[in-house]
């Protein structure tokens, strides 16, 4: 898969990160967004479908954003389009993920922003980082946290999370660790912990002992990782023949590809060896994708049984405030239905930097979502002529 | 996607092609890998493994073959392969248009530039270029075989190995077939391992030579199987093989490095990377600037970029009367009009979703006042960036071209030099005295290669291939000395 993990945060006060006050918001209008954005995530993920409350929304945040990011203001002039006559959210022009990398995509003064996401460091070109500066990290929370419980803990209750990423004050530039810190605040009993370190290594000695543990009682896990993180913790358990029995009510959320590593294990198989791991369905397993470019997520709604637990059977959903199109990789016109294409997104919960936002990702609709489809690596003939990944390897291993 | 391409094969071709004395009768078995398998079912092909003493049988049958190839004179074995591959030139001949029929599916070529490929490639494989390229690669012809006078009072001799395995990865079409020419030219036999991409004209070539000339086909047998899994073929090709030939990534080499004999050559043509840089005296009027950017358009059109000869990055040097905004704008036109005739292959959907990362971004950066610009086409087919910084970054093929002014050419070589082990080609537009110059720097810091826009996507069959001759590379030299009175 091709998102691109996410990354931390550069203040390590994340637990009172609440963000409620002292946020640089940078105007009135700006302010009665926020607010407006706040009440229509305040209603949760369900509610009826309003499209023309979210067109008329999405507008408004287009609208401010090319007041308030400049570049951005004349990046769709310069495409010839007017914000004040647009009258459909599809029209809003996007930005390339890509362009996180070395362009400031942000209201305001960049310097003042609360939080720094970056994506990982391990993969893309030279190690040039895509940053996501962000200027209201209560939107993030607002936006992450009712999502997180519609699809990964929709019966409530205490809960005690596992986290095979490291604490958000270890990996400030995060995001992922930030919403894993989320979680724990908003659902763990005290008994959860982080079981990776500051370079992503696995614990695995107290990860085990606390999955164990947990084995003998009847307080439900939430085990968070990557999809690499859940690679190697059954590499390592394999070599150790160690494997235990989550308590009934678990449920795991993977997340992340295996872009730019060595080794990559199909979902389906993954799910099935982490079956047998933890004696958890994979029916309780369910995909998040989310990336650094993105304040809002998109889940498998697995748990509820929406969707089934084979792996061609999933799909991914969005909030209310997220709308999620394919389009043709030639010529950016939206495809046939059914047609795979490339995912652009639109992310109200953006509204600091910009909302609409061109993947790399290929995809396709169907019914009640979107799926991710996996890179064909290998497939795409690219003849002798070498990849620049190849060449800055080349480079820095000299 | 681009483009309008009859690019599917009606049946997926056999990637095996043996010698024909060698039965394959229950030693072989056809895998089922290639089903379901994406990668394998795009590229049209079927493959079949032996059994551990079937590989072994082909091996012996390899070995044995030499010496009645060595016994025909070089010439002779020129005159012969040449024959075959001028096969590949013939509009009447079936193998021709075998060769057409499926290539544009595996190369993921448009038909025009696939036969243009063919044209080019096979025209290297005639016997009157096979015999200018023993001329040029050795001393004096009869040096390859026999002992000739040496320098002082040595006496040397040039020959070819017991025998070979070339291995190929990713080629751009034509290489594993030029590859087995040169091996058999300088008679070592080989097992051929085409890469996907490339495995039609080497199984054809092989082919052409057992009609016409069973000595030659005895020493080569192409069997294609998955690299990175286990192969009882390539283990024991490994552990046996004189000479190891290898066309691929850094992955595959080091990967072939690790598990030779230390005392096997090995032979690595890594993918690398071509570029362009344009004068200033070049550009003194637009229409002159033109043409120049026709010839940089036809270099960056062939192959769709996959070669690794093939331009990603074009310097142009400011202080012409056309500068590099303005080179830059007829280079895309000139694109447009290749199109035209040389429409490019189908664009994979990973390849374009990359393509609108790169053309956003450049929009995102002109919008920033960095001085960048695009032009692009309203498909995925070609784009120009204009990029004000001076700098080595290339995109993902596809026919996408940077564009960066450079106030003064001499400065190229310094920017080059930490990339020396992965450059190829640089096509230098530039006077007399300063290619002479530049080059004279260029290859210092690793440009192997220091040609024109014209030139550059079609290498002479004696061009310096990765910094050595291609048949020089390829054999062993004796020398045998005397006691000389004092």
């Amino acid at each position: 898969m091709g998102w691109s993990p996410r990354g931390a945060l550069a203040s390590p006060n994340v637990s009172t990160a609440t963000g409620d006050s002292g946020s640089p918001v940078p105007t009135a209008g700006a302010e009665a967004l926020r607010r407006r954005l706040g009440a229509l995530m305040a209603r949760g993920v369900d509610p009826p479908s309003d499209e023309a409350g979210f067109n008329e929304l999405a507008l408004e945040v287009f609208r401010y954003q090319v007041q308030a990011v400049p570049v951005y203001g004349r990046f769709v002039a310069k495409r010839g389009i007017d914000p004040e006559r647009i009258t459909g959210w599809e029209e809003i022009p996007a930005v390339p993920t890509r362009a996180f990398r070395r362009i400031p995509l942000v209201a305001g003064d960049p310097a003042r922003a609360e939080a720094v996401f970056q994506t990982s460091g391990t993969t893309g070109e030279g190690g040039v980082r895509g940053t996501h500066r962000i200027v209201d990290l209560s939107l993030y929370r607002d936006s992450l946290l009712p999502m997180a419980r519609r699809y990964l803990h929709p019966e409530g209750g205490p809960l005690r999370i596992v986290a095979l990423t490291p604490p958000p004050v270890e990996r400030p530039e995060s995001s992922l660790a930030w919403m894993v810190g989320v979680f724990v605040e908003a659902w763990d009993d005290g008994g959860g912990g982080w079981f990776a370190g500051p370079d992503w290594e696995l614990r695995l000695d107290p990860l085990k002992a606390t999955l164990e543990e947990a084995a003998g009682s009847e307080r439900p896990l939430l085990v968070v990782g990557t999809a690499f993180a859940f690679v190697h913790l059954l590499e390592r358990a394999r070599e150790e023949g160690w494997r235990t029995a989550l308590p009934t009510g678990s449920r795991l959320m993977e997340t992340g590809g295996f872009k730019g590593r060595s080794r990559e294990v199909p979902r389906g198989r993954l799910y099935r060896e982490l079956e047998a791991l933890l004696s958890l369905p994979t029916g309780r397993m369910v995909n998040e994708y989310g990336m650094t470019e993105l304040l809002s997520q998109c889940y498998e709604p697995v748990l509820d049984g929406r969707t089934g637990p084979e792996p061609e059977e999933r799909f991914l959903v969005g909030p209310p405030w997220l709308r999620t199109r394919i389009l043709d990789p030639d010529r950016l016109t939206p495809v046939a239905p059914g047609t795979p294409g490339l995912l652009q997104h639109l992310d109200l919960a953006n509204l600091h930097s910009v909302s609409a936002i061109l993947t790399e990702d290929l995809g396709v609709a169907v019914e009640g979502g979107f799926r991710v489809l996996g890179r064909r690596e290998g497939s795409v003939p690219r003849g002798c002529s070498l990849s620049m990944e190849d060449l800055l390897r080349a480079r820095d291993e000299r | 996607m681009t483009g309008t391409v009859e690019s599917r094969s009606p049946e997926p071709l056999m990637a095996l092609q043996l010698p024909p004395d060698h039965p394959r009768e229950g030693d072989w078995r056809e895998c089922e890998g290639a089903q379901g398998d994406p990668i394998l079912e795009g590229n049209g092909i079927r493959w079949m493994a032996p059994t551990r003493a079937g590989a072994q049988r082909l091996l012996d049958h390899l070995l044995a073959s030499g010496p009645e190839l060595r016994s025909l004179a070089p010439a002779e074995r020129a005159r012969r392969l040449g024959r075959a591959g001028a096969r590949f030139l013939d509009s009447r001949d079936p193998l021709r248009r075998e060769a057409l029929h499926h290539l544009p599916h595996e190369a993921g070529l448009s038909p025009p530039a696939a036969r243009e490929l063919l044209d080019r490639m096979a025209g290297l494989w005639t016997p009157e270029i096979l015999q200018r390229l023993l001329d040029a690669e050795f001393p004096s012809p009869s040096a390859l075989d026999q002992f000739q006078p040496g320098p002082e009072d040595h006496r040397v001799r040039a020959e070819g190995d017991a025998m070979a395995l070339h291995v190929g990865a990713g080629n751009v079409a034509g290489v594993g077939a030029t590859s087995i020419v040169r091996s058999l030219l300088v008679g070592t036999p080989l097992l051929m391992k085409p890469g996907l991409g490339d495995v039609v004209l080497p199984v054809l070539l092989a082919r052409a030579l057992a009609a016409s000339c069973p000595i030659l086909a005895q020493g080569v047998a192409v069997v294609y199987w998955p690299g990175g899994e286990p192969a009882v073929l390539e283990e024991l090709a490994l552990a046996q093989a004189r000479r190891v030939v290898v066309y691929g990534g850094l992955d595959t080499v080091a990967s072939l490095r690790r598990r030779l004999p230390p005392t096997t050559p090995l032979v690595a043509y890594r993918h690398r990377v071509s570029a362009g840089a344009v004068g200033r005296e070049r550009l003194d009027a637009v229409e002159p600037a033109r043409a120049l950017a026709g010839a940089a358009a036809r270099s960056v059109a062939a192959y769709d970029q996959m070669g690794c000869v093939s331009p990603h990055l074009i310097w142009v040097e400011v202080g012409g009367a056309v500068g590099p905004e303005e080179w830059a704008g007829l280079l895309a036109s000139e694109l447009q009009r290749v199109g035209r005739d040389f429409p490019p292959g189908p664009v994979p959907p990973e390849r374009a979703a990359r393509i609108q990362q790169l053309r956003g971004e450049a929009e995102l950066a002109q919008a920033m006042g960095e001085g960048a610009r695009v032009w692009a086409s309203s498909d995925s087919e070609w784009t120009v960036i204009l990029e004000s910084e001076f700098g080595f970054a290339f995109g993902p093929g596809g026919r996408l071209v940077r564009v960066q002014p450079v106030p003064s050419l001499e400065e190229i070589p310094e920017l080059l030099r930490p990339y020396g082990p992965i450059l190829q080609s640089l096509a230098l537009e530039a006077t007399a005295g300063r290619r002479e110059a530049l080059a004279d720097e260029l290859g210092r810091v690793g440009v192997g290669r220091v040609t024109t826009f014209a030139r550059q996507p079609w290498p002479a069959a004696w061009w310096i291939h990765d910094g050595q001759g291609p048949l020089r590379a390829l054999v062993r030299w004796t020398a045998l000395e005397t006691d000389t009175e004092p």
